[in-house]
């Protein structure tokens, strides 16, 4: 289960209002490659690992996305305070404001809400791994992006922690698929789900 | 019911009366006796959060890294019992 702690996970604070690029951040929350999905595909991947380290990895990373949603969250909320009709004409944030004031919803850049089509659990430790090893790089790559627009220091300060966690998730994903390969019996190699057919593993059945 | 069974249910039912009565003073934040319950069951939860991790493993990751082995990750997780 989990607890509650009253804090981000690293400081957001944002003294200019900056609605465009609120926009564009969100995606990190509800976009395909954002924090929400990442959280909830880890969080679900974890049931079919078959050994203690992935199923360790999952649960503390996929914990660790829940307060990065937090942090995006709290970043697009400080880029939309106080803000003025025609600042919300301007900035071309009008069509969200029509839909959620300036309410948190979790959508891409492009509008899109939210879905779990942008995530798998396969119920296969190998397939799952690697689908999360790419996601860790399509979320790396989003904040590049968003780093490649974004001039406002205040801002770009918690977007490079965020990016930098992408990099070590990505680099633990790779030690617990390694540790999931060489459990495979050797003779089965890729060929049997060691989620699924226990026969494949050599360490535990 | 084990051993370990029975000190994971004290903690799950001393943290879940502070689950339930923060709920309630969420809303209802002056109610003295309801505070009342509340440190005094904090109190419980911790004893009994103490005993499991004393003879069972650590509960979060920061009560982890007591043993000389990292002994967050041994098995059975939740899911599995």
């Amino acid at each position: 289960m989990w607890d509650y702690h009253k804090k981000l996970m690293y400081p957001v604070r944002i003294a200019k209002p900056d609605p465009a690029m609120a926009k564009l951040i969100m995606t990190q929350l509800g976009g395909p490659d954002g924090e929400l999905g990442a959280a909830t595909r880890y969080l679900s991947q974890r049931f079919a690992q078959p050994y203690a380290q992935g199923k360790a990895i999952l649960t503390d990373i996929g914990t660790e996305e829940l307060a990065h949603t937090e942090m995006i969250g709290a970043i697009v909320y400080q880029l939309t305070r106080c803000l003025t009709p025609e600042q919300i004409k301007k900035s071309g944030f009008d069509a969200y404001f029509v839909d959620h004031t300036t309410g948190i919803y979790p959508q891409s850049a492009g509008g899109v809400p939210f879905s779990a089509e942008s995530l798998q659990s396969t119920g296969d430790a190998i397939a799952d791994l690697f689908e999360d090893m790419a996601a860790e790089q399509k979320a790396r790559l989003s904040y590049d992006n968003l780093l490649r627009l974004i001039d406002d220091p205040d801002v770009r300060d918690p977007i490079k922690f965020l990016r930098e966690r992408e990099i070590v998730h990505f680099q633990r994903f790779g030690e617990a698929l390694r540790d999931v390969q060489e459990n495979l019996d050797a003779k089965n190699y890729y060929a049997y789900n060691p989620s699924f057919d226990t026969c494949c593993t050599r360490k535990k059945t | 019911m084990t051993e370990k069974q029975k000190a994971l249910q004290d903690v799950r039912q001393h943290q879940f009366a502070l689950i339930d009565a923060g709920m309630y003073l969420d809303s209802h934040p002056e109610d003295e006796m309801a505070l009342q319950y509340f440190r005094m069951m904090r109190k419980k939860k911790q004893q009994a959060e103490e005993l499991y991790q004393k003879h069972f493993g650590p509960l979060t990751l920061f009560d982890a890294g007591t043993d000389k082995r990292w002994n967050w990750i041994d098995e059975p997780w939740p899911w599995e019992v």
